[in-house]
């Protein structure tokens, strides 16, 4: 394993292109190392034949290790084979229960013996044994390990940039007018199955962008958004370089790594809605409820925000449920608005209310708050103008909201105007979400902020 | 109706039918004065005489090339195999004569013979009595290969072999003799040949399975369906020859994944037949590769928990089911 970054220890054996006994010429690329930073061909430095495989495919190896020898002619290969990877231990002992086991007795009942003299019925095959069939776990035979992958589908000489998908994602894409080249695949290997194609055909079509665009406008025309996404839940095998991210992240400032990001939005249109709405609905709708609203709709446009860090994959959650900080009189608890991306703002409304009411009285039971997706914080009623909040495990990261009050401000017309304003800070779990990713989604929950119709639409 | 033994239903089928036609009797080793060495024939010799019961030599390429020239003069033999693996020794009897002269004589002579016994794994008898033959014989034309999963259906099955002209391979479970189950008491009920059945009705996967293997995918659906919310539709294909792909076909429409679930080695077995007649008449229902559940490619071992290793299990049939799902995670 060659040493390809100073910070190198280990690397991962992607692929053999070379089988063992396949002439090499120096220089030909023999196999695919992935390092935490990059993947990158393993190249030959000498002519000759390759000799066994001292990894395989989809080992950890450390720097300097040998993972195949080049043998000159008449050279006798004598390196280590692969070693077969160590299976996870099974739960359960392998042996079957002890009261399934035959009984030696049993024995004598051999169907096959020819003068037994006691004639009753050879009846030990019953069908107990099917239970313990059923629970018996060999090492063996357990192949769900993920990384394991299956041979039959990884057959050799495939190319691995076609587009693959299965015959009924097809039809179906074909019927429902779908094209499958934009599809992200969720299957093997990237195929595109039937659950990708329904999802894709339950989203509308892309917003034409070539609708002419007001060059007048005042403030800059925000790019369309779409309607918010449907979710599926996800789970991202960790790569290496995103093990790196965490592992170096945690190392410098604990076991979450935060970082922060603030910004500044423009409310006015927002705490006008809010007045029309407290008009027409009768509920007294708080700027925080349409704050939820647009959280869970923003989270749809960013899956890998809605997302919790687990030692060997991020979970992208398929649901959107907002925690919502709330101070008790001897501390702090997040009762959990769930499904938040389907709810109106005066159910939201609502809903907070009652929750905060039992938070208050001590009367929240676990499943109102447990199971956050995403958490909010809001200290806008004590006249904060901006802060920094914790993240509350196992969410990605948590806003921070402060006071919405009116400043002076320059508008696109470059002129000191009076709005009304309100800063946000997110903090990020860097092992999840990077700087960019984390100014997208501000991005997106601006769009719905600073346009609420977007909340309704 | 009455609960009996699969045992119970295949002797009783034999009964029934050597009462209801004289022409009909039985060949093979130890099955009168023993008695029968599964105990199928207990009590036959007393009741049907020993030109009806006869015991043979140990000579099986005898006693069934004896039995195809009883059925060319118009009896209706059955051949107790005392393990289907020893059909082996006739298989030359079996392939080249009983599936063959209906055809060598333009159609004028039919062979209307039975042969049959235990066969597979589970009951720790080794590599060379353990084997399951439904491929090997299922892969000549000219005759039937029949594997029944239930008592109903041994009965119903085994009285079809015996009243139809054509040769039958009629494999039982030798695992499955104890298993008891609803069986009709009317002696005219029969089972046809290629007819399979929904054992299981499902929405979410289809799995097929015979014999043995279709109570273990039972158990398994059972299982799935309580601890995870996955319904399986269970398909027991009864016969392999004739095979009735239809309510598979049906079933795959409607659940776009398919798991195929033999006890027999994975290679050129009976899943393989299977799975590429789906693939062949619905790819383009299929959301996933259709999968093979098998036995490990080894002879069968004779200790306890390597036989157990060696033949499917609940877990890689839900692994199997779950690939087909993707839902392996």
């Amino acid at each position: 394993m060659p040493k390809a970054g100073d910070a190198m220890t280990e690397g991962k054996l992607v692929r053999w292109y070379k089988q063992p006994g396949d002439p090499v010429k120096r220089g030909e690329a023999i196999a695919e190392i992935e390092t935490d930073k990059v993947n990158l061909d393993l190249e030959a430095e000498e002519d000759g034949t390759l000799g066994a495989h001292a990894a395989k495919e989809g080992d950890m190896v450390a720097v300097g290790n040998v993972l195949a020898r080049i043998l000159k002619e008449g050279e006798k290969d004598d390196a280590p084979k692969a070693e077969p990877k160590p299976e996870p231990k099974p739960e359960a002992k392998p042996e079957p229960k002890p009261e399934a086991k035959p009984e030696p007795k049993a024995e004598s009942e051999e169907p096959l013996q020819r003068r037994a003299t006691d004639r009753k019925e050879s009846v030990k095959h019953t069908t107990g044994e099917y239970q313990e069939a059923i629970e018996q776990r060999g090492p063996r035979r357990d192949r769900s390990a993920p990384e394991a992958p299956d041979a039959a589908e990884t057959p050799q000489g495939e190319s691995g940039d076609r587009k693959r998908s299965s015959p009924l994602a097809r039809r179906m894409a074909r019927e429902m007018g779908v094209n499958i080249e934009s599809v992200q695949g969720s299957g093997p290997r990237g195929r595109v199955v039937a659950a990708d194609i329904k999802n894709a055909g339950s989203q509308p079509a892309p917003a034409a962008t070539s609708a002419p665009q007001a060059k007048t406008a005042k403030a800059p025309a925000p790019a369309p958004l779409a309607a918010a996404p449907a979710l599926e839940t996800k789970i991202i095998p960790l790569s290496a370089m995103r093990r790196t991210i965490a592992k170096r992240l945690s190392e410098s400032t604990g076991p979450i790594p935060h970082f922060y990001l603030t910004a500044d939005y423009d409310v006015t249109n927002l705490i006008s809605v809010r007045q029309q709405l407290i008009e027409i609905s009768g509920v007294k709708v708080s700027l925080n409820d349409f704050i939820i609203r647009a959280i869970a709709l923003a989270l749809r446009h960013h899956p890998a925000v809605n997302a919790s860090w687990g030692d060997d994959a991020i979970t992208q959650h398929g649901e959107v449920h907002v925690g919502v900080a709330v101070a008790t009189g001897d501390g702090l608890i997040t009762p959990v608005i769930r499904n938040a991306d389907t709810k109106t703002v005066p159910d939201i409304a609502t809903e907070v209310r009652a929750l905060a009411d039992k938070a208050k009285n001590r009367r929240l039971k676990p499943d109102e708050y447990q199971g956050s997706t995403f958490t909010i914080s809001n200290l806008g009623a004590w006249g904060i103008e901006e802060f920094t909040a914790i993240i509350n495990p196992p969410n990605a990261a948590i806003l921070a909201i402060g006071t919405a009050e009116p400043r002076a401000v320059v508008d696109g017309n470059r002129q000191i105007v009076v709005r009304d304003r309100m800063k946000v800070t997110m903090s990020c779990d860097h092992r999840i979400v990077d700087g960019a990713l984390g100014a997208d989604f501000l991005k997106t929950l601006r769009q719905y902020i600073e346009q609420p119709l977007r909340l309704v639409v | 109706m009455a609960e009996k033994s699969y045992r119970d239903a295949i002797r009783e089928a034999m009964m029934e039918e050597m009462d209801r036609d004289e022409k009909v009797l039985i060949l093979g080793e130890d099955i009168g004065v023993y008695e029968g060495t599964f105990r199928i024939t207990a009590g036959m010799l007393k009741k049907y005489g020993p030109k009806r019961i006869i015991d043979t030599p140990i000579a099986e390429a005898g006693m069934i090339g004896t039995a195809v020239g009883m059925a060319m003069f118009g009896l209706r033999p059955i051949v107790e195999m005392m393990t289907m693996n020893f059909s082996i020794v006739a298989a030359d009897q079996i392939v080249n004569h009983a599936a063959k002269v209906r055809y060598f004589s333009g159609g004028q002579v039919d062979v209307p013979v039975v042969v049959r016994g235990p066969q597979g794994a589970g009951v720790q008898l080794s590599a060379q009595h353990s084997q399951s033959l439904e491929s090997f014989y299922g892969h000549f034309p000219g005759m039937h290969v029949v594997a029944p999963a239930t008592p109903a259906d041994a009965k119903g099955l085994l009285k079809t072999a015996i009243r139809g002209k054509d040769p039958v391979l009629f494999l039982e479970s030798a695992a499955l003799y104890g298993m008891k189950g609803e069986v009709p008491d009317d002696p005219d009920f029969t089972v046809p040949f290629g007819k399979s059945r929904v054992a299981r009705e499902g929405k979410d996967v289809t799995v097929v399975s015979y014999s043995r293997m279709l109570q273990l995918s039972l158990q398994v659906a059972e299982k799935l369906s309580q601890d995870e919310g996955i319904e399986c539709e269970v398909i027991d294909l009864r016969s392999l020859r004739p095979l009735d792909m239809d309510p598979v076909y049906a079933s795959v429409a409607k659940t776009h994944r398919a798991v195929v679930v033999q006890e027999q080695w994975k290679p050129y077995g009976a899943a393989a037949e299977i799975s590429a007649s789906i693939t062949e008449a619905m790819f383009d229902e299929l959301d996933a590769p259709v999968a093979r559940v098998t036995g490990e490619d080894v002879p069968m071992p004779y200790a306890r928990n390597l036989e157990l290793l060696a033949t499917p299990h609940g877990p890689e049939i839900i692994h199997a089911i779950k690939k087909v799902m993707y839902a392996n995670g």
